[in-house]
């Protein structure tokens, strides 16, 4: 014998059986085929929210076509109605002037929370409602039609339940993609500044937030300042270093001593970045302008790409750290030769473009063979380590020293003229002058240091690397071969040279 | 070519726009457009998602947004530079009040352009309010003078089971910070400074606007959460008055012979106010059809057209020449509306406007909840509104400093 229920389940089902990306998609298939099986005039779709006792509507289904619609009703008032719906799974309106049902529909969704600190995966419990409207031609809905129509609300939970478990699939999958691409862009690249405006960037794109700022902690860990920050165009901006945000004295404790923080209504987050109880750092988060809400789980994916990146940004110093302690002389911190090179071969082409002047002078202590053999190494060592001291103070920022070989030393002044190196040398003079030994080595005699330089001048007496060094070397010559303690730029004494 | 609009004639409205596109399709058959219809609120969200498509995702190419967002989209880097797309196109014709609204702040740089718009006003059924005023002119012109209306109103039809004096014009059943605004500006509050340089939410005029409109609830004059068109609807005789704008009057108009009359919302202080909502068009910058957009919008633009959507979806058409036609071919309207039209107020086009409509509406949902739970109290709503104000005072901070 005929079935009609179950032949209308069966083709139900077979309509909905189809994979959705979301439940949107699944609604809009689902509400038209209601619409088309019973003669409705409308279908609507509504999410329960069950701590507000709301029926929130979402969708509604009119001809061949769904619309997202919105509007609010509080059941608060409606004990009966709610009794009935939520233990019948079906109520009858009695407002309304035309025959409406409400049916309702149960499903389970992924869902991930924090719980004392632990990530916890449940599948938590989702209610919607159906609204179901004839009101053109009043026609009254049969028991018949009600027992189906609950069936059929049936399979529609069925498969919202698993649209919602795919999508979750799909969402996690397509994020942990995104992510493992990001640290891979990161932890290839070895310049941090060039990694962290990659990966802002790229976090920004993925997750839609409005902007991303990223907090880091100084070297000694002490202090914390914003360094990046994409704004909600996408544009990536140097921060001002400031060190928190305003009005936010007490976030570093909250950030640091649990899993995130949260502000403005969960529209933004800030994620710590730490190497087990090294602080690196912290990333804010914000949808302040959209105030879309920030999820757990994008929480949990932040969360996880974060500790990937506080790892990659420690590695990332220490390599700058590597990096910076082999350019440099461990006993004189002075750069060594080879970066000095590189930075004056940079100098000099900058000054050929622009036209701009650059002197260099070579210097080296008077005597040091003497101080050596006459009151050993070690004190030889603290006279190069005094002279080091005394350049590295007496010059600009834009100036390049460098120990160039024994005690042999080279500085590089940029945008500098002859003239203007010689009251440089002048000051070095003074200044390593006033220098004395320490009396316990020299018997209780007062002996001063004492340095010789010699000063050469782009232009005007070469144009390449070699022949400056050449050149100052020739103007140091002459200032030994006239006794020491003196300087020379190479242009006033080329005669003596020749 | 997709077509992103806003629910202008509500479940009509797949309806009315397709009656435009096959029009528009007349005249080039080539240019197909699909149009999907979302609420402001799914559309608030998807504006700040399109900049970044997921695969499955579609892009949109002609937008229908409110009026004041066209700075946020400017600033997001969404909306394209219509100025550089046609150097021809131009605001001239354009009403007044709408046109600061199509330009990014500050420039001359046309990036939105004006579709339709609404005023607000009140609207009363004349048999109704004729049994509890002889002079309903009179009566309505004051807010004070609206709620002693609406207690008469109530008086006189509390035998009729599900009668509130006043229909909730709000499409979520909800109190609106659309129909909110009239009270504050007549309180002398506002949203921003004349600078636009802070806040005004935390001021005590500010607060004495929100609580007048509230009022209408907690009196309960009005039903709030309650299923759309079950109970205080003007239409069914279980309510008298509505505040909201032009759309859907008329045709209540054409319903069973009721005479609805209309006069701008009573104030709350000296001055009416009525509130301008107009809508824009904006193609996005990632669109593959932006000359097929702009012909579209164009087309929108011309006056035949103006009128023939205006009509359909009961609005104000937004250019000169067919604003004039609309409203001079009916001297009730050019009497009712003139006055209406003079004291309306847009919101400002400025890059947070449409969060701090956000911000607020979200305190209005809470209310609307705190009342019906009867747990409302006028201190936790001014708590709420200092809180709101700290929040766009940052938000100022941020993207207008």
């Amino acid at each position: 014998m005929f079935d009609k229920k179950s032949y209308t389940l069966y083709k139900f089902h077979k309509q909905l059986n189809q994979s959705f990306q979301n439940k949107r998609e699944l609604l809009e298939c689902a509400l038209p085929a209601l619409r088309n099986l019973f003669r409705l005039d409308r279908v609507y779709f509504f999410d329960w929210q069950q701590e507000r006792a709301l029926l929130s509507l979402k969708m509604m289904c009119k001809k061949e076509y769904c619309m997202d619609m919105q509007e609010d009703i509080s059941v608060l008032n409606e004990p009966v109605f709610l009794k009935q719906l939520l233990q019948d799974g079906l109520a009858e309106t009695t407002d309304l002037s035309y025959p409406a049902i409400y049916v309702l529909v149960r499903w389970e969704r992924p869902s991930v929370e924090l719980k004392a600190g632990e990530i916890h995966n449940f599948m938590q419990d989702k209610v919607g409602v159906l609204r179901l409207e004839r009101f053109r031609k009043n026609r009254v809905f049969s028991n018949e039609e009600k027992e189906l129509i609950k069936a059929l609300g049936e399979e529609i939970s069925h498969n919202l339940r698993n649209t919602e478990i795919d999508q979750a699939k799909n969402q996690r999958l397509n994020i942990s993609t995104a992510l493992n691409d990001l640290s891979t862009i990161f932890a290839s690249s070895l310049r941090l500044n060039d990694g962290l405006e990659l990966i802002l960037k790229g976090v920004q794109r993925y997750f839609r937030f409005d902007r991303v700022r990223l907090y880091l902690t100084d070297a000694e860990g002490s202090k914390i300042k914003s360094v990046l920050g994409v704004d909600i165009s996408g544009k990536v901006t140097q921060q001002d270093g400031k060190t928190l945000p305003q009005g936010e004295e007490n976030l570093l404790k909250e950030v640091f001593d649990s899993a995130a923080a949260y502000r403005s209504t969960r529209s933004v987050i800030y994620i710590p970045l730490k190497v087990q109880r090294n602080k690196v750092g912290f990333l804010a988060f914000d949808n302040i302008l959209s105030r879309r809400r920030i999820g757990y789980m994008d929480f949990i994916s932040l969360q996880q790409f974060a500790s990937q990146m506080a790892l990659s940004i420690d590695n990332a110093r220490l390599f700058e750290r590597v990096q910076e302690l082999s350019n440099y002389d461990e006993l004189t911190k002075l750069p060594v030769r080879r970066y000095f090179n590189e930075k004056f071969a940079e100098e000099i082409y900058r000054s050929k473009r622009f036209d701009l002047t650059l002197s260099l002078i070579i210097m080296d202590i008077d005597w040091f063979k003497q101080i050596n053999d006459g009151y050993g190494h070690q004190i030889g060592d603290w006279a190069l380590k005094e002279v080091s001291r005394v350049i590295r103070t007496s010059l600009r920022q834009t100036d390049v020293p460098c120990r160039f070989g024994g005690d042999e030393m080279v500085i590089m002044l940029p945008r500098t003229n002859g003239e203007e190196a010689k009251i440089i040398a002048k000051r070095l003079k003074d200044r390593i002058g006033a220098i004395t030994l320490p009396e316990r080595y020299t018997e209780g005699k007062e002996v001063h240091l004492s340095i010789s330089q010699g000063i050469s001048s782009f232009p005007f007496d070469g144009t390449t690397p070699d022949v400056l060094l050449e050149k100052a070397d020739k103007a140091l010559y002459v200032v030994k071969q006239n006794g020491r303690g003196s300087f020379a730029v190479y242009r006033e004494v080329a005669e003596q040279v020749a | 070519m997709i077509l992103w609009a806003m629910p202008d004639s509500g479940d009509r409205t797949k309806e009315d726009y397709a009656a435009l596109v096959e029009l528009f399709k007349k005249e080039n058959p080539s240019i197909d457009v699909s149009v999907r219809v979302f609420t402001r609120n799914v559309l608030w969200r998807r504006i700040f998602t399109i900049k970044h498509p997921t695969h499955e995702e579609e892009v949109p190419d002609l937008i229908q947004i409110p009026h004041y967002w066209t700075a946020l989209l400017v600033r997001e880097g969404v909306a394209e530079n219509l100025s550089q797309l046609d150097p021809g196109l131009s605001l001239a014709n354009c009403l007044v009040p709408l046109k600061p609204h199509c330009y990014q702040p500050g420039t001359k740089d046309i990036y939105s352009y004006p579709w339709w718009f609404d005023l607000s006003a009140l609207h009363y059924r004349a048999d109704h309010l004729k049994l509890v005023t002889a002079k309903p002119e009179h009566d309505l012109a004051t807010w004070e003078g609206l709620l002693n209306v609406c207690q008469a109103l109530r008086e006189q039809f509390k035998d009729t089971p599900g009668y509130y004096p006043m229909q909730n014009s709000d499409w979520r059943g909800s109190l609106s910070m659309r129909n909110a605004l009239p009270c504050i500006w007549g309180r002398g509050g506002d949203l921003l400074s004349a600078d636009l340089g802070t806040t005004l939410v935390g001021t005590k005029a500010f607060k004495d606007g929100i609580r007048d409109y509230v009022n209408l609830a907690l009196k309960n004059y009005m039903p709030i959460l309650r299923e759309r068109g079950s109970l205080g609807t003007v239409i069914s005789g279980k309510a008298s008055i509505l505040i909201s704008r032009k759309q859907g009057v008329s045709s209540l108009n054409a319903h069973r012979g009721i005479r609805l009359r209309t006069l701008p919302v009573p104030t709350t202080g000296t001055t009416y106010y009525s509130y301008l909502s107009g809508m824009n068009l904006f193609i996005n910058k990632l669109s593959q059809e932006k000359k097929n957009a702009l012909k579209f919008i164009k087309f929108c633009a011309r006056p035949e057209n103006q009128l023939r959507y205006a009509a359909m979806i009961d609005a104000f058409p937004a250019f000169e020449d067919a604003f004039e036609q609309f409203i001079f071919s009916s001297s009730q309207r050019l009497q009712t509306y003139s006055n209406i039209l003079a004291s309306a107020r847009t919101l400002p086009n400025i890059t947070i406007t449409g969060t701090i409509m956000e911000i607020l509406k979200r305190i209005l949902a809470v209310c609307a909840t705190q009342i019906v739970e009867e747990r409302f109290t006028q201190a936790s709503l001014d708590r709420e509104l200092d809180l709101a104000a700290k929040e766009i005072e940052y938000l100022l901070s941020i993207y207008q400093g």
